[in-house]
């Protein structure tokens, strides 16, 4: 079974640009989210296996929608997508209950590692 | 270059071009709304805005913008932590850094040539100030390195309180090296923290988390673990981290017993809720988004997808009512049932018609949006005060009439501050307040959109004007007798009349208010001017809701059938001229209403032969800027509701034609322009001021 994935990021072309990294690699995307709400409620939705979640966003911040999903599930993988220069707010993100982290700017094969590194493959 | 290949540049582009002019707005609103909790949000959203173009530029690898996002972001992100009045030069180093990245984005775009349609116009009050980048960036970061840190967060210092430590537990030295391609080893030495936690009591790490913040690349944590789990075990947890190079686990003997994973020994649950107890509950959204409700879920789609969708939209009705000319040729028997269905078809399309020019509506915000800066600038580059309040925002305006009213608008906006509002110093001499006050508003009136442009500045002199237009000829001096205050003041829309005697830089002379008049009158709506010395000046703009569906009074002239916007049209009537001498009417005038007006034949303007008998004949009344004149026709031919396209080249030169449609039989149709008409026919003011009395359909 492929994996499923859930992106969550404000920005249209961030978004874009995850979708197509996991759908090359294999992956199923799930849905996807452009703030922390819908993230949330995404989550509970589509249980997916993998989030790569925004910090930065309108409404709810990456950080409080990660706290959130870990709530609704303890086991849940959220990984960080993060800009340069955000160490603290990732280092917050983490005490949240965020699985790991990646920093933009970032290649796919950077992203894969990470991801398959945290899912055990 | 990778970012010229990336096939969602295109997006790019357009979201960074929306966050950019919102963001450029919010800067000017922080400089007054910086306090209290709304302050607060502001420098949230500003944050947010700064901070997504980077996330997004970076990884396209734009690394100048990068750059100057950046060091925009850093100076913010103090200032928001500061959560003061920003000073005034804080703001103009991040408005200049925002236009900085503004052409930085335009630098890319052009790689792909994704303007065409893609973005709207934004008004332009002024060409960007030339900063160059890498000097910009210097200016930011100084900024930001004068400003006090924030204080990092305590948490982050490392483990606060010695845990208690079980001596029966075995002690474990674990070396873990992190990678030198490791991005933020603070970030990853938490990790690393958490999963030695998880396994087991975490007595000392060095260096901690907090130590490794600011710092990349490689770097080797040592960490003393008490724990009942394995050596492999604790290896292993510490090898799934991304971005470790090696683990090393030895044991330190400290324990007593190896291996022996007694029911005390248990990992401790994970500490996450240890760590944060300051959970508060979600915030409502409102209060989160600080600008009201979560909106509507959206989609983006081509605005050239939109203009096609319409026109075929358009196509149908057009086809439809070419089925319900057909009909006409069926038998009676067969009408009835034919016409009833065409009918409902009719509907259905006329709603998707509608549907689609809903779809094409576009927040009369996108043509504000930028205001506020351009006025900021502006008002401070002529040293004058000045308070922007816009009103409307939300109200929606079809995409098209927003994009032919963005050089309008801005022009009008720059006239009033430039040339409407007056120096602080003359306000406070004519005893007004300090600060001139300029109001932008938008409101929805049946089918129109009406914008109201006011200020409370020196007002436009009617009496002046008058002189002016008749030292310029364009008006005689009886005709200007007649003026009222009230007319004499929309002579400022006659072309190169300004009452300023010097053109300043900012807006010129006289700045084409005609121009804006033009405009307006394209997409057939009505430009109005009230003023009063001293008082001020309103602008009222009426726009219809949709440019594309207009009531087109059918005429026939020399043969041939042409469309005349019903909207220009006052009143149709029939005059016999040949009791008062034949044929030769041109520049006669009828009586309409009890007022005279010149009338003058359509088929002689282009110079077709008429073709009506002697005897009464049809008069269109027609009303172009405030002048009201007669077009004699042969024949009325009925109304329609058509799609008037614009004219191709080199059609679009010919006066007096606004562009075409089809009927509903197929047949062609010319649409005719009456304001060209009236500039053809040399109808000019003057011939107006007999008319005065009729029913004008614009007063209000």
């Amino acid at each position: 079974m492929a994996k499923r994935v859930l992106i969550v990021d404000d920005a249209l072309f961030m978004r874009n640009t995850l979708r197509d990294i996991f759908a090359t690699a294999g992956f199923t995307v799930a849905g996807e989210a452009d703030d922390g709400v819908q993230a949330v409620s995404l989550f509970r939705e589509l249980k997916p296996d993998l989030v790569t979640m925004d910090i930065v966003m309108p409404y709810k911040s990456g950080i409080d929608a990660t706290r959130e999903i870990v709530q609704v599930d303890p086991g849940a993988v959220v990984i960080m997508c993060s800009a340069l220069g955000q160490e603290s707010l990732v280092m917050e993100a983490i005490e949240a209950g965020a699985t790991d982290f990646i920093v933009k700017p970032f290649r796919g094969e950077d992203v894969l590692a990470v991801v398959k590194k945290v899912l055990g493959e | 270059m990778a970012s010229a290949q990336h096939k969602y540049l295109s997006i790019f582009v357009t979201e960074a071009r929306e966050q950019l002019a919102q963001l450029e707005g919010e800067l000017v609103r922080i400089e007054t709304e910086a306090e209290g909790p709304a302050g607060a949000l502001l420098w949230d959203s500003i944050f947010r805005k700064a901070h997504s173009v980077k996330g997004s530029a970076a990884t396209l690898g734009l690394t100048e913008l990068v750059a100057l996002a950046h060091a925009a972001e850093a100076l913010i992100f103090k200032l928001k932590t500061k959560a003061q009045k920003p000073e005034r030069g804080q703001v103009e180093m991040l408005l200049q850094a925002t236009d900085a990245i503004a052409r930085l984005v335009g630098q890319a775009a052009r790689q792909i040539n994704v303007d065409a349609g893609d973005a709207l116009p934004r008004p332009q009050l002024e060409g960007p100030p030339s900063v160059v980048g890498a000097e910009l960036v210097e200016r930011l970061a100084a900024a930001a390195q004068a400003l006090p840190d924030p204080q990092p967060a305590a948490r982050f210092r490392g483990i606060e309180a010695r845990p208690a430590i079980d001596p029966a537990l075995p002690r474990y030295q674990v070396v873990v090296q992190l990678s030198s391609k490791c991005q933020a080893p603070g970030a990853r030495a938490l990790i690393v923290q958490r999963k030695l936690k998880a396994l087991g009591t975490l007595i000392d790490l060095e260096p901690t988390p907090a130590q490794l913040m600011q710092t990349k690349g490689a770097a080797r944590l040592t960490a003393d673990v008490a724990s009942a789990r394995s050596a492999d075990e604790l290896r292993l947890a510490c090898a799934s981290v991304p971005e470790v190079d090696s683990v090393t686990v030895s044991s330190t003997g400290n324990g007593v017993v190896q291996g022996g994973a007694g029911p005390g020994a248990a990992p401790p649950p994970p500490d996450l809720a240890a760590v944060k107890v300051d959970q508060s509950p979600p915030a409502p959204r409102a209060q989160v988004d600080g600008r009201g409700l979560r909106p509507e879920p959206t989609v983006r789609v081509k605005a050239e997808s939109l203009d096609q969708l319409l026109d075929a939209a358009g196509e149908v009705l057009l086809g439809i009512a070419r089925l319900r000319e057909a009909s006409r040729k069926l038998p009676e028997s067969h009408a009835a049932a034919f016409e009833t269905e065409v009918d409902r078809l009719r509907r259905t399309a006329r709603e998707l018609h509608n549907k689609v020019m809903g779809a094409r509506l576009t927040p009369f915000s996108a043509l504000t949006e930028r205001l506020p800066r351009a006025v900021r600038d502006l008002s401070q580059r002529l040293g004058k005060e000045v308070d922007l309040i816009i009103e409307g925002a939300e109200v929606e305006l079809d995409r098209a009439v927003i994009e032919a009213m963005g050089d309008p608008l801005s022009h009008l906006v720059r006239n009033a501050v430039d040339h409407g509002l007056e120096s602080t110093a003359e306000r406070a001499a004519k005893g007004k307040r300090p600060r001139g006050k300029l109001t932008l508003s938008a409101r929805r009136e049946r089918n129109y959109v009406v914008i109201d442009l006011s200020d409370d500045g020196r007002g436009l002199d009617g009496a002046a004007l008058a002189r002016k237009a008749i030292a310029s000829g364009a008006l005689s001096a009886e005709a200007a007798a007649l003026l009222t205050p009230a007319a004499a003041v929309e002579l400022a829309f006659l072309p190169g009349l300004s009452t300023r005697a010097e053109a300043t830089d900012v807006s010129g002379r006289g700045v084409g208010l005609d121009a804006v008049q033009r405009s307006v009158e394209q997409l057939g709506g009505r430009l109005s001017l009230r003023s009063e010395v001293d008082c001020g000046a309103r602008f009222t703009i009426e726009l219809p809701l949709s440019v594309s569906m207009s009531n087109l009074l059918l005429v026939q002239a020399g043969g041939e059938v042409y469309g005349l916007p019903v909207a220009r049209v006052l009143v149709t009537t029939e005059y016999d001229l040949s009791a008062r001498g034949g044929e030769g009417f041109e520049s006669r005038s009828v009586i309409v209403g009890g007022a005279w007006v010149t009338a003058y034949g359509l088929a002689t303007l282009f110079g077709l032969p008429s073709l009506s008998p002697p005897g009464p004949r049809p008069f269109v009344v027609l009303e172009v800027d405030g002048v009201t004149f007669a077009l004699a026709v042969d024949r009325l031919a009925g109304q329609e509701e058509a799609v008037i396209k614009p004219l191709a080249p080199p059609l679009d030169r010919v006066r007096g034609l606004l562009g075409t449609t089809v009927l509903g039989n197929g047949r062609p149709l010319l649409v005719l322009d009456p304001r060209g008409l009236a500039e053809m026919a040399g109808v000019h003011k003057g011939a107006a001021l007999r008319a005065e009395h009729l029913p004008s359909r614009g007063a209000a």
